[in-house]
């Protein structure tokens, strides 16, 4: 079942366009800024944190757009199965889409500018907290605007706002790392999201589908 | 062409409990009132076709039945239950067909229907290849559907019906870009449906031929 869902999101090229462009974008920075080591390693983690939000902005439309473009979003609707379950499958396939290689992406890059190992941890957990947050989050705006004619523009102003807190967070913790101070007030923050999103973005994902397809 | 050998969940014949109840149903868009006070009655083996001008409120009809939109007034109710109680166990027994085919076009006709296998739950196993080639999609491994033509893609949906074994068949405009030979398969899969007892609610504004059971109709919009 997860698995025929996954299936159905490999088989899109424009998957690795969100991707390829949040590694342009972490690229384009150090010719922007110079090759000051110092600079670099303060401005990069808020990069690497926006441009992901940014990525993930690009990639949300895909988890309903084609389904509801061919109709099988209909389909999933009256399956046997309750809905959120399924809304939960497309999301954890977003995730493992575009979070998943998000990080590794972003590990990578980091490692390259040669940032320090203790920071590059945090950073690491903030995104693996963070993104499936993104997904989560994303997932009920995208329900709410699929079908709109100017659906993704309002999907980002919709979206970005509630990005907010994450991104707080997420660079508090890394500025604290740095600074030599304890994190885990800010991780817990952070898991502390991705539960209640958990929880409640599914149910309110399946919601928002069946009254935009009513 | 011989009948699938299909069973159902409840293959019992009619009895007061199983049918399909549908009363006082209205319908209401954009302060246009559609339809309203229609009531119908379906047993095991009914077919059932909605006519009605383009714009008559057909498809709402039919996505109303499915429980796609709510309807203004009105219930409907089957095995004595309404739909609404009895959501995904409804669904597991009724199989809805729209406009759009529910296909996906960067997967071959198989893998389609494996993912409608699997969506629908149901535990059944005609082998999938027998189904395509009812439909007459045979040897069409390894192409995708963004390389078939609207008829074919039509065809595959279609297949959505043999695959979830369903009781209720929900179609709407199930004939759109078929050819005479596609229209007649879909016509004698309709037919075998209502000879094993399912039930089948359509609409079309094509003649239909159906022969070997009446067809009920229901008139939309002005008379």
């Amino acid at each position: 079942m997860w698995r025929d869902i996954i299936l159905a999101f490999r088989h899109r090229a424009e998957l690795f366009n969100p991707l390829i462009f949040f590694t342009m974008v972490i690229v384009l920075f150090p010719f922007a800024f110079g090759s000051d080591i110092g600079l670099l390693n303060r401005v990069m983690p808020g990069t690497i944190w926006i441009t992901a939000l940014l990525a993930t902005n690009l990639s949300l439309e895909g988890i309903f757009r084609s389904d509801f473009d061919d109709g099988s979003i209909e389909q999933i609707i009256l399956s046997g199965y309750p809905l959120t379950l399924l809304v939960i499958a497309k999301i954890t396939a977003h995730w493992c889409l575009t979070g998943l290689p998000l990080i590794i992406i972003a590990m990578f890059t980091a490692f390259l500018l040669s940032f320090p190992e203790h920071v590059l941890q945090t950073l690491f957990f903030t995104l693996l907290l963070g993104t499936p947050v993104l997904s989560l989050i994303g997932a009920v705006a995208v329900a709410l605007t699929i079908g709109l004619r100017s659906g993704g523009m309002l999907l980002s102003l919709i979206i970005l706002p509630l990005y907010m807190p994450i991104l707080i967070f997420a660079m508090l913790a890394v500025e604290n790392k740095m600074a030599g101070m304890s994190v885990d007030a800010e991780l817990y923050f952070l898991s502390g999201m991705l539960v209640l999103a958990m929880t409640l973005a599914p149910l309110a994902t399946a919601s928002s589908l069946r009254i935009r397809m009513s | 062409m011989k009948p699938l050998n299909t069973t159902y969940n409840n293959a019992g014949k009619a009895t007061g409990e199983s049918g399909f109840e549908v009363s006082g149903l209205e319908c209401i868009r954009q302060d246009i009132i559609l339809f309203q006070d229609i009531s119908f009655k379906l047993q095991s083996g009914d077919l059932l076709q909605v006519d009605g001008v383009n714009g008559s409120g057909k498809s709402s009809l039919i996505r109303i039945l499915a429980g796609l939109m709510q309807p203004s007034a009105g219930e409907i109710s089957w095995r004595g239950r309404n739909i609404s109680e009895c959501r995904y166990q409804y669904q597991k027994e009724m199989s809805y067909i729209g406009h759009l085919n529910g296909v996906k076009n960067t997967l071959t006709a198989d893998e389609n229907l494996e993912i409608m296998k699997a969506l629908s739950g149901s535990p059944q196993s005609i082998p999938l290849s027998e189904v395509l080639a009812k439909l007459e999609l045979g040897g069409m491994d390894g192409i995708t559907l963004n390389r078939l033509s609207a008829g074919q893609k039509r065809r595959v949906g279609l297949a959505r019906l043999l695959v979830t074994n369903s009781k209720i068949w929900l179609l709407d405009e199930p004939f759109t870009s078929l050819d005479s030979s596609g229209k007649s398969v879909i016509e004698q899969l309709i037919v075998e449906h209502s000879l094993q007892g399912g039930i089948t609610v359509f609409s079309t504004h094509q003649p239909v031929e159906i022969e070997g059971c009446s067809i009920r109709h229901i008139h939309l919009g002005k008379k």
